[in-house]
């Protein structure tokens, strides 16, 4: 079984250095979300949110791209079209609403984009690379880690949900959320006791240095997204001279 | 090799599995066994040769432990982890990384060793342990022998002296036992040290030179395996130990007759992922009100039938006929309940009370009361379900399943794990459930569990039907083939 957040070794389309995937995931994450560079780049952010859309077709995952473009491109059009036709609160509903959606959405897809397509080994060589420290990228690597297990144990919990008759609508709807999250905590924190363990027998955290046997590297495909990557900054650093 | 020398130690915040003053040597080359009842202390001397005591447990600790001329208690895990490599029960928690390759790598990578000798190494546990075809995959895709397998694999790759295994085949069907066992012997021809904590003993026999009993916290006996061989079966239970031989009662002569019958029409379902069928049943009916084993390998398709039976698979479009209508998913979903293999994922109350309770279509407290005191709960009402005990988790379940009106209950694999004296008492639940009208259906890979309360079995591969038949007298060939236990 396939769980989400999780990386599909078998079939990956076209590979990306994780560096290169933490630049754009950065880049989109600080002009999209942040709205870095305002007026300068209002009008070009929907090309640049396109970028996920690219990358969920390089990876071969067509129905998320699909899906993604739908949503986007209905969020950016109804604010664009609707947000000067309307006004009072249909407005303010609309703003929130798209708004959110339009600035969220990118960063959110680019982020699972780059755990679902990224290895732990893959992405702890590429902290290596980078000379983060340990006491960094250890930790972010257990989270590539914990993410399929956590969604594993919550599907798990929504099925017992299921035969129990706990649904929105049934009688103990007002109790959901704590119906989900306890037993989530429970069942985590007992994995993530185990997984520790079991890292620490087998020598994580040593004094030496940890080889990474995985090859990463740049490629073609990396050059040209760093290059498309870069195109905000340089017209911010560009603008700000004129 | 190793000097346990008057070790005691008592977890911070647990009372089970203390050790009292044990001291134990064993030779370099040996292969012992650790038994003994659940939290009698054997997966507790296990992490003191791994250093999980005291570097990840907390507790108090006395005496001195020495492996390979290494204190435990002074030297850093990582240090120690290159002379003892671990195996633990669960496959699932026990990966660091999420594809197979990485995982076999990952102990050396540890290390620091050239990338050279890291891809050697690789190579060399490639072949001895046939993963050839495990390379590169997804580890969440592989069944619980070959997980277990990898992990071996990726232990064996950093080529330690030491070999600690902790209870590695709960979740392990026969074939996947007879694989590790191959495993073993392999690293014995080496001249490894062993040291194994188990339930199930049979397929030791010809592996430990050694038995060490525990017997809460101390050392009951001490001896080789010859000697422990000779043991009769009803020793054995005395000790609270599985068996080492299969014995069974014998069957009754005549299926006990139940009029009613479900049957399971268009049993079919496919994963969107990767394609194939999943489960393809002919029809089949199988009697009302009786205890079914659902045996196969891992992997043979017993959760995805079960959970298709349940109307947890939202795409699976075949009917059940049940209390003689045909019921779709959604309706199933209201007659069956699943006892799951982690039942913390279905513990949701803040008491044992509220919990059982939950389900019920009217609040009835003379109704809850019968029920907790049928199954020994009555005193537990107002704990914390999370904080019970396995057994006693699961007989909340049970609980709750009975009082919210369910007519099939399913249990997947509830005795992993479990000692013979649990073992036995979940068998007692499953008899009682029988006399409740019950249909019952257990997936397991435990012989003794099914002699003891199964009243049909349905074997399973590949998805499909393999055979179904009551446990009678006349199929006791049938039983045992499948269960070659010896």
């Amino acid at each position: 079984m396939q769980a989400v957040l999780q990386a599909d070794v078998g079939h990956r389309g076209v590979v990306l250095d994780p560096r290169t995937k933490i630049f754009l995931l950065f880049t989109i994450a600080l002009f999209v979300l942040g709205g870095a560079g305002g007026d300068l780049l209002d009008r070009y952010v929907a090309c640049f949110c396109m970028l996920p859309f690219v990358l969920f077709l390089l990876a071969k995952k067509w129905k998320r791209a699909c899906i993604y473009l739908v949503i986007y491109l209905a969020a950016y059009g109804s604010f664009v079209y609707f947000g000067p036709r309307t006004t009072g609160i249909a407005n303010f509903l609309l703003l929130a609403v798209c708004g959110i959606l339009s600035r969220f959405l990118p960063s959110i897809m680019l982020g699972q984009y780059l755990i679902e397509t990224t290895t732990v080994s893959e992405f702890h060589a590429a902290m290596n690379r980078m000379h983060v420290t340990e006491k960094i990228s250890i930790p972010l690597s257990v989270m590539f880690r914990f993410f399929p297990t956590v969604a594993e144990e919550f599907a798990s919990i929504n099925a017992a949900m299921r035969m129990r008759d706990i649904r929105f609508g049934g009688k103990n709807a007002a109790k959901m959320i704590e119906y989900r999250m306890i037993p989530l905590m429970v069942c985590s924190a007992k994995i993530g006791e185990e997984l520790n363990a079991a890292a620490l027998t087998r020598g994580l955290a040593g004094d030496v240095r940890r080889t990474d046997i995985c090859e990463i590297g740049f490629h073609l495909q990396d050059l040209i997204f760093f290059v498309l990557g870069l195109i905000p900054y340089v017209v911010c650093v560009v603008g700000l001279f004129q | 090799m190793i000097q346990i020398q008057h070790v005691s130690f008592e977890y911070a915040n647990a009372e089970k599995g203390a050790l009292y003053d044990v001291s134990l040597e064993i030779r370099p080359g040996e292969c012992v066994l650790l038994c003994g009842e659940s939290g009698c202390g054997k997966t507790t001397i296990t992490r003191l040769l791994n250093g999980l005591i005291p570097h990840f447990y907390e507790g108090n600790l006395s005496g001195s432990i020495r492996v390979n001329n290494l204190d435990v208690r002074n030297e850093e895990l990582y240090t120690i982890a290159r002379t003892v490599g671990s195996v633990f029960q669960n496959p699932r928690s026990q990966f660091f990384c999420l594809d197979t390759t990485s995982e076999l790598a990952f102990g050396c990578e540890n290390m620091g060793l050239p990338k050279d000798e890291i891809l050697a190494r690789i190579d060399q546990v490639t072949r001895a342990f046939h993963l050839k075809k495990m390379l590169g995959r997804n580890i969440f895709e592989l069944s619980g022998g070959e997980k277990q397998r990898i992990a071996c694999a990726g232990v064996s790759a950093v080529q330690p002296e030491v070999l600690v295994l902790d209870e590695p085949t709960s979740n392990l069907d026969v074939d996947a036992i007879e694989e590790l066992k191959q495993i073993l012997l392999y690293w014995k021809a080496q001249g490894k040290t062993i040291v194994i904590a188990e339930h199930r003993l049979y397929w030791l026999k010809e592996i430990c030179d050694r038995v060490v009993y525990l017997d809460h916290g101390k050392v009951g006996f001490d001896l080789p395996m010859q000697e422990f061989v000779q043991f009769s079966t009803k020793r054995l239970q005395e000790l609270g130990l599985r068996a080492l031989m299969m014995e069974h009662d014998t069957f009754p002569e005549e299926e006990s007759r139940s009029k009613e019958k479900i049957r399971l029409l268009d049993y079919r379902f496919c994963y969107a992922k990767s394609g194939h069928p999943a489960l393809a049943l002919s029809d089949l009916a199988v009697p009302a009100g009786s205890v079914i084993a659902v045996t196969g390998h891992n992997g043979a398709g017993k959760s995805t039938f079960l959970r298709c039976m349940c109307g947890l698979e939202k795409k699976f479009a075949g009917t059940t006929v049940l209390h003689g209508s045909k019921k779709q998913r959604r309706q199933m979903l209201k007659e069956c309940y699943m006892v799951m293999q982690d039942v913390n994922h279905q513990l949701f109350c803040e008491n044992v009370a509220d919990e059982v309770a939950l389900g019920m279509a009217q609040e009835n407290k003379e109704q809850v009361e019968a029920v907790l005191q049928e199954l020994d709960l009555t005193e537990f009402a107002d704990r914390h379900p999370i904080s019970l005990s396995g057994g006693q988790k699961q007989r909340v379940a049970i609980a709750s399943a009975l009082l919210a009106n369910k007519s099939v209950l399913i249990f997947d694999e509830p005795t992993s794990g479990l000692d013979y004296r649990h073992m036995k008492q979940t068998a007692e639940l499953f008899c009682g459930l029988q006399k409740k009208n019950c249909t019952t259906f257990i997936i397991t890979h435990d012989p003794e569990l099914i002699e003891r309360c199964c009243t049909h079995v349905l074997h399973m591969e590949h998805g499909t039907l393999q055979e179904f038949y009551p446990l009678t007298a006349e199929n006791e060939a049938l039983f045992e083939k499948q269960f070659r236990f010896s």
